[in-house]
């Protein structure tokens, strides 16, 4: 239906004439879209999910990588198969055929009546200045679908059926509630019968009773139409419920992408399973593994190397990425405060290169048997491969390095994560 | 539940009226730019209603020259070559009102389409726009205005296109910033997401969005302009003859202030009233659209 | 846990004056907070539970009246008796300006227990922050402005506590645990160092030999001389005086930062000494949570009010943020008023859940009977839209929240109420089905 070749958003983050940073909101992310299913794309803030919406919505062109729409797994697999083989011509033909960034004039049209989008905020979303009717005929009189009378009709059986009735036509946004004017972004969205539609955050700014007629407006559309939806949404309860596919995004990639039952209820990319065992439950003191991740989501400008995750991941070990400045940072904590007892005032510690650390004035036998202990607690320590004892300071060398990209697991799903590498050899 | 939204709706534009006419100083001013208003209507329409023949020359009184005091003949007094005051300032009001609201209006006009482009465009459009207006920002504009109508040549035409030159960047800058936050709003993007054009969403969206706060700065500029418009011709810039016209007319006055001071200062003071009044007018223009005040 | 109400609210009303006509916020809410415990304050957007939140604590704006009702403290305190029933009226139209003097007054006289005994945290941490003063400076100032007291006794016994002392007391401490401290620095004129051995004492990141290092070092830590010329004009109480009190002042917000640093590391934010020297755009959305929390915590109230303090946050920082007020608890002996509309947040935390719904309250009972066993219509629906992987359909209620102006008479869920009857428009009554659940509802007069 629609798919998402190696899509790159970055943004430009004047800091001065010389230095041009790139804020990476989207980094590199493969997503397919079936035909008829609900993809639940999940993620915090600043997670990219968002601007990854609006890229496939035709909204904002990407730094790199394509969108096809209106594709079927045959167009897929050779788009994929060029992309592997690196031919260039097959890309270029494909391309121009089916991405929705390559469509002009009529085609664009076209393309525009097939697609449409909800925003979260349902206040800054309707012009302030303009009837119902006229909102909701937009898209129509935009994409030459309807013109005229046929356009008003159609516009009240799209106001009946959002649940409105017809005498919300002639009003004016600031009249209705929240949940009235949700319901119009619907109409509109819908008026052109799309076939994908992106909700973003359908229903974070509304109350939990009216966002349940929301869902369930949303719901009885996608049975009685066979729309495919991407909702974006950072409450997990929202996709439990509407989802049939689910995608993980965290500082921009894909964390995890899989079946709704298989992604929410036996989560595997350790990113996942904290997060949702941080969504709060409506079950007052039931018993259950909650994992409470340290510190925050990564600066998008200065991405931590290897896997993205690593700095907060329970399970973190030698080849997630580790740098010498966090094996530093708690090296010298355990030196300076919870071993201070063992090492005294005159230990110092520095980075060599990337590779190596220096500690002065300190015995390597004692520091094996700490980071021994303290590798449970500490995630960093894992990746020191060796300590070696030289003349009047202690090296140690650490691990180099593995990136993970989205392995297949026997289940179908894909995760993100090294734990999971050998699995996909096997499988 | 229908009569109450019908209910509201009406609200919504009594409300309205309500923040206004709780705004007392706003009332006034309103009440002297209606009454201005129709003056210079029934000036155009109507003169005779108002005793004039001609509304654009000013009836001289060869017989008596010197300005006389106010009197029941003259209720204003009259001013140099015998020119009855009320009657004066009655025809100047629809000179004076008109030519303002003209270039006010036409430099908003240019001003906004300008603003609009290039906010919405971005790039290098915006980027030369914004330094030709800081160009018009960095001179004082009357000194401005009295240049361009110099080069243009010293006719009332010439001097309008000088003002509107002078006048056309404030507005650009103000619907440019208008236009930047209102490009942010959701509803901008979902109008591109259903297909509409670049330049439909300027027309449709942007610009109705724009016009309430370009309004009401609209009725704020009318007094300034009128009251440059009066300086350039109290100074004498502009060939005026018997055109009547606020600035001239306090000029013609100048020469016998001190016998005669009410030859100055009543066409000097229809001036200040007519600046004050818009003033206070925009003023409460300003709470109604503020919708901060509609809420409270 | 409880040990009687630190707040008794009674029969409040707030209602709001304006132009579109009378918003009738709260109209009748009776609801106690007992010593030590969370309280949940549930309720969609319209219900009230936030003007709850800023009428304890007199935040209320100038077109607001209380006509009738009581907030009490557990002193006996009422905070609403200056404004109760006294709003200016000019025939029916209320008089603003007369108002706005009145709440000012309120506020005024609300000042000194603002902050020490209430304090409250906001949905927004940016809004409560300055954003032009280091986070230490704002810590700092609270602790200032409400007791000052506390700085100068806690500089005055640094300045005089010798090694042997602490010593002395990281032995007491050993063997017999926090009391003796109290006693020892009682007894030696040390009033105000416990607090400071307490908080390297408490912490969890560092090594006891460190700790012990850190407690000696304190007799070190003496005052320069200016802040010694400052800490003596503030005892005379010359805080008051312009110029002079400059110096002490400046010596108090220097301790003040002290303060700031051991109630931040407290709170688990690692780096304070770099933290409290930062300003508030500096830190990220869950970290500045965690500081007004700070400058909420820092004069131990008896009662924080949390409005929203976790909505705009992520989920992983929300269980952060979720799991400190739930150590909080444990640690000091506030009791916590919890508002908001998520069920599942007030799941995590609270003791008690109360549900509001067009300025009144549904349902009050312990965590467990609510989502268990709900009894009022409301409550089970709000329970009945919560989103799962198990459910088919959502079952929401027809309509929406009443208009504030208008409220229904009777019970206010009554025109959306599935089981409603005609007497549930004359219903308006509270019944307690058990000791400790109470519930608005007309299906349980009998059931009693």
């Amino acid at each position: 239906m629609i798919a998402a070749f190696g899509i790159r958003k970055y943004f430009n983050v004047k800091q001065s004439m010389l230095s041009n940073l790139m804020l990476k909101a989207v980094d590199g992310v493969d997503l397919k879209i079936r035909k008829g299913e609900i993809f639940g794309l999940v993620g915090e803030s600043g997670s990219g999910k968002t601007t990854l919406g609006r890229i496939l919505v035709g909204l904002l062109e990407p730094t790199e990588g394509d969108v096809l729409f209106d594709v079927d797994e045959d167009v897929t697999s050779r788009y994929e198969n060029a992309l592997l083989k690196g031919d260039k011509e097959e890309l270029e033909a494909l391309s121009k055929k089916y991405s929705i960034f390559k469509k002009r004039g009529n085609n664009r049209k076209i393309l525009r009546r097939k697609m449409n989008i909800v925003f979260q905020d349902p206040y800054s979303s309707l012009d302030p200045r303009m009837r119902i009717i006229d909102i909701v005929k937009e898209p129509m009189i935009a994409t030459d679908y309807l013109k005229g009378e046929a356009a008003e009709k159609r516009v009240l059986d799209l106001l009946e059926e959002v649940g409105l009735g017809k005498s919300f036509a002639q009003r004016y946004p600031h009249e209705l509630s929240g949940g009235q004017r949700q319901r119009v972004a619907i109409a509109r969205a819908l008026a052109t019968e799309p076939e994908f539609v992106v909700l973003d955050e359908p229903t974070s700014a509304l109350d939990v009773s009216v966002q349940a007629q929301i869902l369930n407006l949303l719901k009885k559309l996608k049975q009685e139409r066979e729309l495919t939806m991407l909702l974006i949404t950072h409450n997990i309860a929202v996709v439990s419920y509407m989802a049939d596919r689910v995608g993980v995004m965290y500082a921009g990639k894909l964390m995890e992408v899989g079946d709704k039952i298989q992604v929410l209820k036996n989560p595997k990319h350790p990113y996942t399973v904290s997060l949702i065992s941080a969504v709060p439950q409506p079950k007052p003191r039931s018993i259950r593994q909650r994992i409470v991740l340290k510190g925050e989501p990564p600066n998008l400008i200065f991405l931590p190397r290897g896997c993205i995750f690593h700095p907060r991941c329970p399970f973190a070990f030698e080849e997630c990425g580790w740098s010498t400045d966090e094996i530093v940072d708690d090296l010298s904590y355990l030196i300076s405060s919870k071993y201070y007892e063992s090492f005294g005032e005159s230990v110092s510690i520095r980075t060599k290169d990337e590779n190596t650390i220096i500690i002065e004035n300190a015995k390597a036998e004692l520091i094996s048997e700490i980071v021994e202990k303290e590798k449970a607690n500490l995630k960093s320590l894992t990746a020191i491969k060796k300590i070696t004892q030289e003349v009047n300071y202690v090296e140690i060398k650490i691990h180099d390095f593995i990136t993970p990209e989205l392995y297949k697991l026997d289940d179908g799903r894909k995760v993100a994560c090294l734990l999971f590498r050998a699995e996909e050899k096997n499988a | 539940m229908e009569k109450r939204m019908e209910a509201k709706e009406i609200e919504g534009l009594r409300l309205s009226l309500v923040i206004f006419f709780s705004n007392k100083t706003a009332v006034v001013g309103l009440m002297i730019f209606m009454a201005y208003v129709i003056d210079a209507l029934l000036m155009q329409f109507a003169p005779s209603m108002l005793g004039v023949n001609n509304p654009n020359a000013l009836a001289f009184d060869y017989s008596n020259t010197i300005p006389q005091p106010p009197s029941p003949e003259h209720i204003l007094g009259t001013t140099y070559f015998g020119v009855d005051l009320l009657q004066a300032i009655m025809q100047a009001i629809r000179i004076d009102l008109g030519y303002s609201g003209l270039i006010v209006i036409s430099g908003a006009l240019i001003g906004a389409l300008f603003g609009i482009i290039s906010a919405y465009a971005g790039g290098w459009f915006d980027e030369i726009l914004m330094r030709i207006t800081d160009i018009f920002f960095g001179i004082p504009y009357l000194v401005l205005a009295l240049g361009v109508g110099f080069a243009l040549g010293r006719t009332i035409e010439s001097m309008i296109i000088a003002l509107i030159i002078v006048w056309w960047p404030l507005y650009e800058r103000y619907t440019r910033s208008l236009t930047l936050s209102i490009k942010e709003q959701t509803f901008i993007e979902a109008a591109k997401a259903s297909g509409v054009s670049d330049l439909k969403i300027m027309i449709k969206h942007i610009f109705p969005n724009t016009l309430p706060p370009v309004l009401v700065q609209i009725s704020l500029d009318l007094g300034v302009v009128m009251a440059i418009f009066a300086t350039l011709t109290f100074i004498g810039f502009l060939p005026t003859g018997n055109l009547p016209e606020l600035g001239y007319l306090t000029s013609l006055g100048l020469n016998y202030i001190q016998i005669a001071p009410w030859a100055t200062i009543f066409p000097g003071l229809a001036i200040t009233i007519f600046a004050l009044a818009v003033n206070l007018m925009g003023d409460g223009l300003r709470d109604v659209i503020d919708p901060r005040r509609r809420s409270s | 846990m409880s040990e009687g109400p630190v707040i008794k609210i009674d029969d409040l009303h707030v209602y709001f004056f304006t132009r579109r006509g009378i918003y009738q916020a709260l109209r009748g809410v009776n609801l106690t907070l007992n010593k030590g415990e969370v309280l949940g304050l549930a309720g969609e957007s319209g219900s009230g539970k936030s003007t709850l939140g800023l009428a304890i604590m007199g935040l209320l704006p100038r077109n607001a009246i209380i006509p009738k009702g009581s907030i009490i403290l557990g002193n006996g305190t009422d905070l609403v008796e200056k404004i109760r029933g006294k709003a200016p009226f000019k025939k029916d139209k209320l008089n603003l300006r007369k108002n706005e003097l009145l709440i000012r007054n309120l506020n005024k006289h609300l000042q000194k227990i603002r902050g020490k005994r209430i304090s409250m945290v906001f949905q927004e941490p940016m809004t409560a922050l300055n954003p032009v003063l280091q986070i230490g400076y704002q810590i700092a100032e609270t602790v200032l402005y409400h007791d000052a007291e506390r700085l100068i006794r806690r500089a005055l016994a640094r300045e005089k506590v010798t090694r042997e002392d602490l010593r002395n007391m990281i032995k007491i401490l050993k063997n017999e645990g926090e009391r003796g401290i109290y006693e020892y620095a009682l007894k030696a004129g040390l009033n105000g160092i416990e607090e400071q051995i307490f908080a390297i004492w408490n912490r969890e990141d560092i090594h006891e030999a460190k700790k012990e290092k850190m407690i000696i070092d304190l007799a070190k830590d003496k005052l320069g001389l200016f802040e010694r010329i400052g800490l003596k004009l503030a005892r005379k109480g010359m805080l008051k005086i312009p110029l002079i009190s400059r110096l002490a002042r400046r010596a108090l917000i220097k301790e003040g930062y002290r303060v700031a640093k051991e109630l931040l590391s407290s709170l688990g934010i690692p780096q304070v000494d770099s933290v409290v020297k930062m300003y508030p755009h500096e830190l990220s959305g869950g970290m500045r949570q965690r500081v007004v929390i700070a400058i909420a915590l820092a004069n131990n109230p008896d009662v924080v009010i949390l409005d929203e303090p976790t909505s705009a946050l992520d989920v992983t920082i929300q269980a952060q943020i979720l799991e400190l007020i739930r150590n909080l608890r444990k640690k000091t002996n506030a009791a916590f008023l919890f508002i908001s509309h998520d069920l599942s947040v007030l799941a995590e935390v609270s003791d008690r859940i109360a549900i509001m719904y067009a300025g009144k309250v549904m349902e009050v009972g312990r965590v467990e009977q609510i989502f268990e066993e709900p009894l009022h219509p409301y409550t089970k629906m709000l329970l009945d839209v919560i989103p799962t992987m198990e459910k088919d359909t959502l079952k929401p209620a027809k309509g929406t929240i009443p208009d504030a102006r208008y409220p229904p008479p009777g019970c206010p869920f009554a025109p959306r109420c599935p089981f409603a009857k005609e007497d549930c428009l004359k219903f308006d009554r509270e019944i307690a089905v058990t000791k400790d659940h109470i519930v608005s509802c007309i299906l349980y007069e009998n059931k009693k």
